[in-house]
C-alpha cells in the first residue's frame, strides 16, 4: 500500500511529469489559455493515460516479450494509444456531447501527448508490475492535470498584466512555468529513493 | 473565469506608507539579528536594497515608465530586505546580486511591476540561490564566533531560513512576532494569513509530536525556529501574491503551514517556508476562483 | 495551388515559422535534452532526419491515402521511421542512445513531425516536402543547440562537453571551457532553467523581429518621402 502511495507522491509532486520530467508540454502550453478547456482536457487525459498505461503493459508483457518483438515496442505502443484515444472519443461523444464540443480538436491530440507514450515507455524502463503501471499512469495524469489547471488559472491572471511586448504570449508563459517548476523543487528529497 | 479584482493600490503614497510600516516592523528583529550575528546581515541588506533599486530603475527606464513614483513606493526595498534576511551573512556579494536581480527583474518587472507578479519576488530570489549554490547557502557564523569567545565552527545552516532553534534565535523571532502584531494592530495586514499559517503549522506539529515525541519536534519549536514567524507576518501576507478573498486567505495560510511542515520534516531542505509560499502563490488564483463571494441576483 | 518557393521553405523552417520559437511545438525534447550542446545537437539531427524522411514518405503516398485514415497512416509512417533511427543509434551511437533515453522514441509524439506531415507533406510535391521536413528539422535543431549552448555556458561554463560521445574519441579536445574554475550556476541545468531560458530566447527573437520591422518601416517611409519630392 505504501509502495503505491510513494509512486503517487513521486509522480505528482517529486518528479512531476510536466514541471520536472518535461513530458506533456505541448498540451500544457497549448490548452492552458482557458480554464474550462483545461479542466476538460485534464479529465480526458487522465482517462486515456491510465487506460493506455495498463494496455501497453499488457501488450508488452504478453505480446512483445513472449514473441521476442521488443524492437516493435514504439510502433505497438503508439497504436495502442491511438486506439485508446479513439475509444475515449467515442465514450465522450456518447456520454457528454457538450464536453465533446468543448474539447474539439484536443481529444485526438492526446495521441501526440508525449506524456502518454512516455508513461508507457517508462513503465518498461522501470520494470513496473501491472498494479505499479496502473498507479504510475494515474499518478502521472493527476500530476499533469493539477499543474495544467493551476497554470491555466495563472495565465488568466497574467493576461491582464502589464507584460513587456516582447514577452507577451508564449515567452512569459514559459517563464511562469519555470517559476512553477522552481516551486516544485521544494519537493526534492521527499522520497528517499 | 473573470479575474477577481486585485488589491491594486491607487496612489503611490499609500503604497509607500504600507512599505515603510513593514520596514519599521522588521527593525527590532533586524537589530537583534545584528546583535547576535554581527554586521554582515546589515551590509547584505543595504547592498540588496541598492541592487534592487538599480534593477527596478533599469527596467522602468527600458520600458519608458516614470521612475520616481515607482522607485519611491518602497516595494523593491522591502523585497530586498526580506531576501537579505534569508541569506547567510557570509554570502558572497555576487550571490546577493544575482538573487536580488532575479527577484526584481524576472519575478516582478517582467510581469509589469507591482501588482502584477504572481510569485513572491523575494522567495523566488531566495529559492534560485538555494538550488543554484547549495554550498554557499549553508555558510553561517555561530554567535560565539562573532563575539570572539570561542572558535566554534561555522554553523551549517541558516539561522532564519534553515537552522531550527538555537541561540539568539528566539529573541530575533520574538521581536519579529511583536513587529507582526503591530502590523495587524495598524491594520496594515489582516489576521487571517498569519493566524492560519502559524496555526496549521502548530497543529500538524502537535499531531506528530503526540504520535512520537522523540522523532518529531514540538509545535513551539517549529513556531519559533526557521522563518515561520517572519514568513507568516511579512512574506505570506504580500497582498499581490496571496489569496484575496477572506475565506481564500484561510485556505492559503493553512496550505503554507502544511507544506512548511511537510518539507521541514520529510523533505530535503531544512526550512520549507520559501517553497510553501511559492506553492501557495501558484494555487492562489484557483483558491480565489472557488471562494469568490456570490453576488446576489446573478446566476453563477 | 502554385508551388511554394524553396527560399520561402528555408526561411520559414529556420526563422519565420521556426517550430520551437514561433510554433511552440516539440517542447518536450527541446527542454529535456538541451542541458548541453552535444545532447541538443544529436537529438536535433535525429529529429531533422525523421522529419525529412517522414515528410518524404507521406508526400509519396499522399494521393493513395483517403482522408479518414490519414492521421493513423501518418503516425504509423513516423513510428516506423523513428524505430529505424532508434535501432541505428543503439548500434552506432550507443552512449548517446543511453543518455537521450526515451526522448528518441518520443520523437514519434513530437508535435512538429505530425504537424508538418498534415500541414505540408500531404499537400505538396515530394521534393518540396523533403525540403520542408529538412528545414523545419534544422530549425528545431537550431533551437536545441542554441538553448543547449546557453544552458551549458551559464550552467557549467563549457561548450561541447562530452563531444566524444557523438564524434568519437578524437573529439575529446573539442570541449571549449569558457571560464576557468567556473563556479557553475546550477539553475541553468535544472528544469526551471530550461523553461526560463526558452522564454528568454523567444522574447529575444521577438525583439529582433520588432527591430527588423521598424527598420523596414523606416526604409519605406524614407523612400516614400523621396518619392514625393522627386
Amino acid at each position: 500500500m505504501t509502495e503505491y502511495a510513494l509512486i503517487l507522491v513521486s509522480t505528482v509532486l517529486v518528479n512531476n511529469f510536466v514541471l520536472v520530467k518535461f513530458l506533456g508540454l505541448c498540451p500544457f502550453m497549448g490548452v492552458s489559455r482557458k480554464l474550462e478547456t483545461s479542466t476538460g482536457m485534464a479529465l480526458a487525459t487522465t482517462f486515456v493515460l491510465t487506460l493506455s498505461s495498463i494496455c501497453s503493459y499488457l501488450v508488452n508483457e504478453y505480446l512483445l516479450i513472449s514473441l521476442g518483438l521488443e524492437y516493435l515496442r514504439t510502433i505497438s505502443f503508439i497504436l495502442v494509444i491511438a486506439v485508446v484515444v479513439q475509444f475515449t472519443e467515442m465514450v465522450v461523444h456518447k456520454t457528454s456531447p457538450l464536453l465533446y464540443q468543448v474539447l474539439g480538436i484536443f481529444l485526438p491530440l492526446i495521441t501526440t501527448n508525449c506524456a502518454v507514450l512516455g508513461v508507457a515507455l517508462l513503465n518498461v524502463q522501470e520494470q513496473h508490475s501491472f498494479m505499479q503501471s496502473a498507479v504510475y499512469g494515474f499518478g502521472a495524469a493527476v500530476g499533469f492535470s493539477m499543474v495544467l489547471i493551476l497554470f491555466a488559472a495563472l495565465r488568466e491572471r497574467i493576461l491582464v498584466a502589464d507584460v513587456p511586448v516582447a514577452f507577451r504570449g508564449p515567452a512569459i508563459a514559459l517563464i511562469t512555468a519555470g517559476l512553477m517548476s522552481l516551486a516544485f523543487m521544494g519537493f526534492a528529497g521527499l522520497i528517499k529513493s | 473565469m473573470s479575474t477577481p479584482s486585485s488589491p491594486y493600490v491607487h496612489t503611490a503614497g499609500s503604497v509607500t506608507t504600507v512599505m515603510l510600516r513593514v520596514i519599521y516592523a522588521l527593525l527590532p528583529g533586524i537589530a537583534a539579528y545584528v546583535w547576535f550575528f554581527g554586521w554582515g546581515v546589515a551590509v547584505n541588506i543595504v547592498f540588496a536594497v541598492v541592487v534592487a533599486l538599480v534593477c527596478e530603475a533599469g527596467m522602468l527606464a527600458l520600458r519608458g515608465r516614470p521612475l520616481k513614483p515607482f522607485l519611491l513606493d518602497g516595494s523593491a526595498a522591502v523585497t530586498a530586505v526580506l531576501l537579505a534576511l534569508a541569506l547567510p551573512s557570509l554570502a558572497p556579494w555576487w550571490m546577493t546580486l544575482i538573487g536580488t536581480a532575479f527577484a526584481i527583474i524576472i519575478a516582478k518587472q517582467l510581469y509589469g511591476g507591482l501588482g502584477f507578479n504572481p510569485f513572491n519576488p523575494a522567495m523566488i530570489g531566495y529559492v534560485v540561490l538555494l538550488i543554484s549554490f547549495p554550498r554557499e547557502m549553508t555558510l553561517w557564523l555561530a554567535p560565539e564566533m562573532v563575539s570572539g569567545h570561542s572558535m566554534g565552527e561555522t554553523m551549517s545552516t541558516n539561522p532564519i531560513f534553515g537552522h531550527l532553534g538555537g541561540k539568539g534565535w528566539e529573541w530575533i523571532n520574538g521581536l519579529f512576532l511583536l513587529g507582526g502584531l503591530w502590523l495587524i494592530y495598524k491594520k496594515v495586514i489582516s489576521w487571517h494569513i498569519p493566524v492560519t499559517v502559524l496555526g496549521s503549522l502548530a497543529l500538524m506539529a502537535a499531531v506528530y509530536f503526540l504520535i512520537d515525541r522523540d522523532l518529531y519536534a514540538s509545535p513551539l519549536f517549529h513556531l519559533f525556529s526557521g522563518a515561520a514567524i517572519l514568513g507568516a507576518f511579512f512574506i505570506a501576507t504580500d497582498p499581490v501574491t496571496a489569496s484575496t478573498t477572506p475565506r481564500g486567505r484561510l485556505y492559503y495560510g493553512a496550505g503554507i503551514g502544511v507544506f512548511t511542515y511537510i518539507i521541514r520534516t520529510w523533505g530535503g531542505y531544512p526550512d520549507g517556508i520559501a517553497f510553501a509560499v511559492l506553492l501557495m502563490n501558484m494555487a492562489a488564483p484557483m483558491i480565489d476562483y472557488y471562494t469568490r463571494p456570490r453576488v446576489f441576483g446573478h446566476k453563477d | 495551388m502554385s508551388d511554394i518557393a524553396y527560399s520561402r521553405i528555408i526561411r520559414d523552417g529556420l526563422w519565420t515559422n521556426n517550430p520551437a520559437f514561433v510554433q511552440i511545438l516539440g517542447l518536450c525534447p527541446l527542454l529535456a535534452v538541451s542541458s548541453n550542446v552535444v545532447n541538443g545537437l544529436s537529438l536535433g539531427l535525429a529529429t531533422a532526419l525523421t522529419l525529412a524522411l517522414s515528410n518524404t514518405i507521406v508526400s509519396m503516398v499522399r494521393h493513395w491515402v483517403s482522408d479518414e485514415i490519414r492521421i493513423p497512416v501518418f503516425v504509423l509512417v513516423i513510428a516506423c521511421v523513428v524505430t529505424a533511427i532508434e535501432l541505428a543509434m543503439n548500434v552506432y551511437l550507443h552512449e548517446l542512445y543511453k543518455i537521450l533515453g526515451i526522448f528518441i522514441p518520443l520523437i514519434v509524439t513530437n508535435c512538429i513531425v505530425i504537424a508538418r506531415a498534415e500541414a505540408f507533406a500531404s499537400r505538396n510535391t515530394v521534393t518540396r516536402a523533403c525540403a520542408d521536413g529538412l528545414f523545419m528539422g534544422l530549425g528545431s535543431m537550431f533551437a536545441l543547440v542554441l538553448l543547449g549552448a546557453l544552458r551549458e555556458a551559464i550552467g557549467q561554463g563549457t561548450l561541447f562537453a562530452n563531444a566524444h560521445l557523438m564524434f568519437g574519441d578524437a573529439a575529446k579536445g573539442m570541449t571549449i571551457t569558457l571560464v576557468e574554475h567556473y563556479h557553475g550556476f546550477l539553475l541553468a541545468i535544472l528544469p526551471p532553467g530550461a523553461f526560463i531560458g526558452l522564454g528568454l530566447l523567444i522574447a529575444i527573437k521577438n525583439m529582433i523581429d520588432a527591430r527588423l520591422a521598424r527598420r523596414a518601416m523606416a526604409t519605406v517611409l524614407v523612400t516614400h518621402e523621396a518619392g514625393w519630392h522627386a
